[in-house]
């Protein structure tokens, strides 16, 4: 282990840059990664969900109208 | 004095009258309109949803606050396209919709049968401060989009920050500097189409007319004056103009709003005409008509409809 650590102190200025850009580098790309997926879930989630979210808090608000209503045309 | 103030008069504005000098307290300015409705009177008036085909709907009131819509529209679509000449493809489609409307929180949600849903959140945190999200979702990638409205109410000014994707930022501020006029200035920045701009409006209303006027660094300027000559009738009139790619288009119309039906007509400096009737036929029945000649592009568009419910 300390050698280890000898090695990587003892290393090229621009080798031990670029590995700790690597790792930099990792963590930001992986930040915008994990909130690219996120953004699409929540995409997809908002595109099947709304309308459902909305007919729910419609049929529970006060006075709360019957099932066969939002079926019915009349 | 009794008989100088007529009852209607709201004890926030002070409307000047011909017979009493009143000073005016700049303490004490009404609420000027959001920014993005500076122009509203002249788009009510201008800007009727004109439509081509046979278009129907029906709106169903389940509670005071909820409601869901159908809506079924046949027609031919224009297709943007690189000629001149206008490309149509007949479409129809199927739009179902619902509504929830509460002091607090509106939702508005539609969705057609191509799969797009526009939604429509307005949310009231407190009295002053309120947020809306737009947002307009599509099954094809890289065609959706979204806006966050986080408004803020003051005493005599408004203010609101817009977050939209595609690296959309906006912010814009109003603010009521005499009872009758009303400035304001706008920034935004658009990441995705690099394109940022600064922008100044201004308005002035009185119970008789309404002028506003729109500049920004994109190119555009924007006039309007709506002149209300009765409780029936308004006339409006507005101009847009942009000084990048000197293109101006000067418009004239007319709204009048009557007992059983609404008309409003407009003619256009491109040689475009065009009209849109409401009728209110009884119980609840709305019909449509609505006109729109275009004879530089030889495009005639004739739509008719019916709307039920509200």
């Amino acid at each position: 282990m300390a050698s280890r650590v000898s090695l990587k102190s003892k290393g090229k200025a621009s080798g031990k840059g670029s590995k700790g850009s690597q790792e930099e580098k990792s963590l930001a790309q992986s930040f915008k990664e994990w909130s690219t997926w996120t953004v699409k879930k929540a995409k997809v989630i908002t595109h099947y969900g709304f309308i459902p979210l909305v007919i729910i808090i419609g049929m529970n608000s006060e006075p709360k109208p019957h099932i066969s209503q939002l079926l019915s045309p009349v | 004095m009794e008989g100088v103030v007529p009852p209607g008069t709201s004890t926030q504005s002070e409307v000047p009258k011909p017979t009493k000098e009143e000073r005016v307290d700049y303490m004490n300015l009404p609420c000027p309109i959001p920014y993005e409705e500076i122009h509203r009177e002249s788009f009510m008036s201008l800007k009727p949803e004109l439509f081509e085909g046979m278009r129907f709907d029906f709106t169903k009131l389940l509670n005071p606050n909820f409601a869901l819509s159908h809506s079924v529209y046949m027609g031919p679509t224009a297709i943007p396209s690189q000629s001149s000449e206008t490309i149509k493809i007949p479409t129809a489609q199927y739009e179902f919709g619902a509504n929830f409307i509460d002091p607090k929180l509106m939702l508005v949600g539609r969705v057609l049968t191509d799969g797009r849903l526009t939604t429509r959140v307005k949310c009231d945190l407190t009295d002053r401060l309120s947020i809306k999200v737009n947002a307009q979702l599509t099954n094809e990638p890289h065609m959706s989009h979204g806006i966050v409205n986080i408004d803020y109410k003051g005493k005599d000014y408004r203010t609101q920050f817009q977050l939209g994707n595609g690296a959309l930022f906006g912010a814009n501020y109003i603010q009521s500097v005499t009872p009758h006029l009303s400035l304001g200035g706008e920034v935004f920045w658009a990441g995705q189409h690099r394109k940022s701009g600064v922008g100044y409006a201004a308005r002035y209303e009185t119970d008789k007319m309404v002028a506003a006027g729109q500049v920004a660094t994109t190119g555009m300027v924007a006039l309007s004056y709506v002149q209300k000559v009765s409780e029936k009738v308004s006339l409006a009139s507005d101009l847009i103009y942009n000084y990048m790619s000197r293109d101006v288009t000067a418009s004239a119309g007319y709204d009048y709003i009557l007992r059983q039906c609404r008309l409003r007509g407009k003619i256009d400096s491109n040689g475009c005409a065009s009209a849109f009737l409401e009728e209110r036929l009884n119980m609840g029945f709305k019909f449509i008509l609505s006109a729109e000649i275009d004879h530089i592009r030889k495009d005639y568009k004739f739509g008719f409809g019916i709307t039920v419910g509200e």
